[in-house]
């Protein structure tokens, strides 16, 4: 019988592999059939933000800890990649390691203490070290050009991470946030991923199962920062341009929880689902209506988030797993 | 001696929660421990497990020192325990919340989702495997509680309260379960219950906590003789 089941399992996992194998397979046709700069640029944007919320989820969804200061991080890999680059002409490749590396020492050396704290105060830690990571990036005008912000000088080709036009742009933030989903992917199946759960539904128990709880958080933490910063730099070489209010802002912390939120926290396809939801929508929305009137592309853009959260609390993926039930339906094990 | 605890004192602020207390464990035994609510009883698996760190005082196992060592470090070296308050994982399935357990010995998630079944099936669990952990009815989430605890494979079992809430029937299906696995694994077991008639058939011997101190540790015979636990239990009989 056990057997029988555990076949049956596998059989139901090798049929989710091919399935996402098919459908990344469909993202990656995606750049070649959307025309014109407008809808490219929102193709970009849907998987760079999909690839940082889902760095997020890491830390935010699988461990529970609901951090709101992850543009600290986005900032670092930013700044780290472009201060290299301006400064001492180094390639941007090396630039975004190096960021990925500062900002995964900073995630471990301030979350070690944020961790003695749970809940709502965990998260309050962190809002106070985005905000004040921000303030340092002004202070420092020195390194950083304080609130005047830096113009990286246009030098197109593949060494230098800049290209003409946005396909190489898609591609990029694709196979970037291909690789956050499948790294969140191993991790969900392996004794991280589970122990990272568990410690999310109660401390203490997973303690009392030789969990080292601290250690599991710090480590998908300095995870999380890494691909975070990541996107940071990335962002900065589409955007050519950085300064500290907008890649320090907390909107942008709440930008990526929220996607995760609304496609399904601590999944590893919910981040990609929310961010083709939230993403597209943002845009459009300032697209049509930012001009006429004033914040009404802001009141509706809030109208959905709350019926979505209203609606399916627990995210988009757990309606979309209904209705995919539905079609196949499900192999009840007896065990 | 499989374990033992030499003047354990524990104390928060003012209050002393456990008094020089010591307790000694051969392998293989099933220990009952009672006493009247706020005896220490809990604060003594607290401080075993390593939930809190002993105050004054020293505890072994296995001829090894292990005071202060936090809960995952005893819990990796074979002392596992159950919560009073049943503690599932609410958000994962029932085998994941076993295979949380199973992973503090092994790494590979096929062997641990093999052993995990194993462990269900001993506990009465299975056929609900893939049910979430938070829609579990009382009797399930103690057996999971225990499934949880058992996954760990543990030479040294702090049981609190497993049978609290449980119908007749339910209960000797537990008590059969721990007598299986004294039995057959030869885990060493330390039980807190409620229930006399629970502690007076499982237990070999029992130790009596009062106000965070030992009045009282012998066989179940000698413990309901003893006078020091009558009147913990019902007070003195010509008391102020």
């Amino acid at each position: 019988m056990i057997s029988d089941l555990t076949q049956r399992i596998s059989h139901l996992k090798y049929l989710k592999f091919y399935l996402i194998s098919t459908l990344f397979g469909l993202l990656a046709l995606l750049p070649l059939l959307i025309r014109g700069p407008f809808y490219s640029h929102i193709l970009v944007m849907i998987f760079l933000h999909a690839a940082a919320a889902a760095s997020w989820n890491l830390i935010g969804g699988y461990a529970g800890q609901l951090s709101l200061g992850h543009a600290a991080f986005y900032g670092i890999g930013a700044y780290t990649s472009t201060l290299l680059f301006v400064q001492w002409g180094i390639s941007p490749w090396l630039g975004m390691l190096a960021g990925g590396g500062v900002a995964a020492l900073v995630a471990g050396l301030v979350s070690f203490p944020c961790f003695k704290l749970r809940g709502p105060f965990f998260t309050l830690a962190t809002i106070a070290f985005g905000e004040v990571v921000r303030i340092l990036a002004i202070y420092f005008r020195e390194l950083t050009r304080g609130a005047i912000g830096i113009t990286i000088p246009f030098r197109p080709g593949i060494e230098n991470l800049m290209f003409h036009g946005k396909m190489a742009y898609c591609y990029f933030a694709l196979v970037t946030m291909m690789t956050v989903f499948f790294v969140s992917f191993l991790i969900e199946r392996s004794r991280f991923g589970y122990y990272l759960v568990a410690l999310r539904g109660d401390e203490d128990a997973a303690q009392a199962l030789g969990v080292n709880t601290t250690m599991c958080k710090l480590m998908a933490m300095m995870l999380s920062a890494f691909f975070t910063a990541i996107c940071g730099t990335f962002a900065a070489q589409y955007v050519l341009f950085i300064e500290p209010i907008s890649e320090f802002s907390i909107d942008r912390s709440i930008l990526f929880a929220l996607i995760s939120i609304i496609g399904g926290i601590g999944t590893a396809a919910g981040p990609i689902i929310g961010s083709f939801i939230l993403t597209p929508l943002q845009e459009f929305l300032r697209a049509w209506l930012g001009g006429q009137y004033q914040g009404l592309h802001i009141f509706i853009y809030g109208c959905i988030l709350i019926a979505v959260v209203m609606l399916l609390p627990e995210g988009v993926i757990i309606w979309m797993r209904a209705i995919g039930r539905r079609i196949v339906p499900p192999i009840r094990s007896r065990g | 001696m499989l374990f033992q605890a030499k003047k354990v004192t524990k104390r928060f602020g003012g209050l002393t929660a456990l008094k020089e207390v010591d307790l000694e464990i051969e392998r293989g035994e099933i220990i009952g421990l009672i006493g009247p609510n706020g005896a220490g009883k809990t604060t003594l698996f607290n401080v075993i497990s390593g939930f809190y760190s002993p105050t004054e005082g020293n505890i072994q196992f296995e001829g090894r020192d292990v005071t202060g060592l936090k809960a995952y470090q005893t819990c990796r070296l074979g002392i596992a325990r159950t919560f009073q308050i049943v503690k599932p994982f609410g958000n994962m399935t029932v085998l994941q919340n076993v295979m949380v357990g199973t992973f503090c010995r092994l790494r590979s998630a096929k062997v641990v989702r093999k052993e995990a079944f194993e462990i269900l099936d001993l506990v009465g669990l299975s056929g609900k495997e893939n049910e979430l952990a938070r829609s579990l009815t009382l009797p399930d989430r103690k057996r999971l509680e225990l499934a949880k605890a058992l996954a760990t494979k543990p030479k040294f079992l702090l049981l609190d309260e497993v049978h609290a809430g449980l119908n007749p029937i339910e209960i000797s299906q537990v008590l059969n379960i721990l007598r299986r696995i004294r039995d057959e694994w030869g885990v060493t077991l330390l039980v807190i219950e409620h229930l006399m008639t629970v502690i007076m058939n499982l237990s070999e011997r029992i130790v009596v906590l009062s106000y965070g101190e030992k009045i009282a540790e012998g066989t179940p015979e000698e413990i309901s003789n003893d006078q020091k636990v009558i009147e913990a239990y019902l007070g003195e009989e010509d008391g102020e």
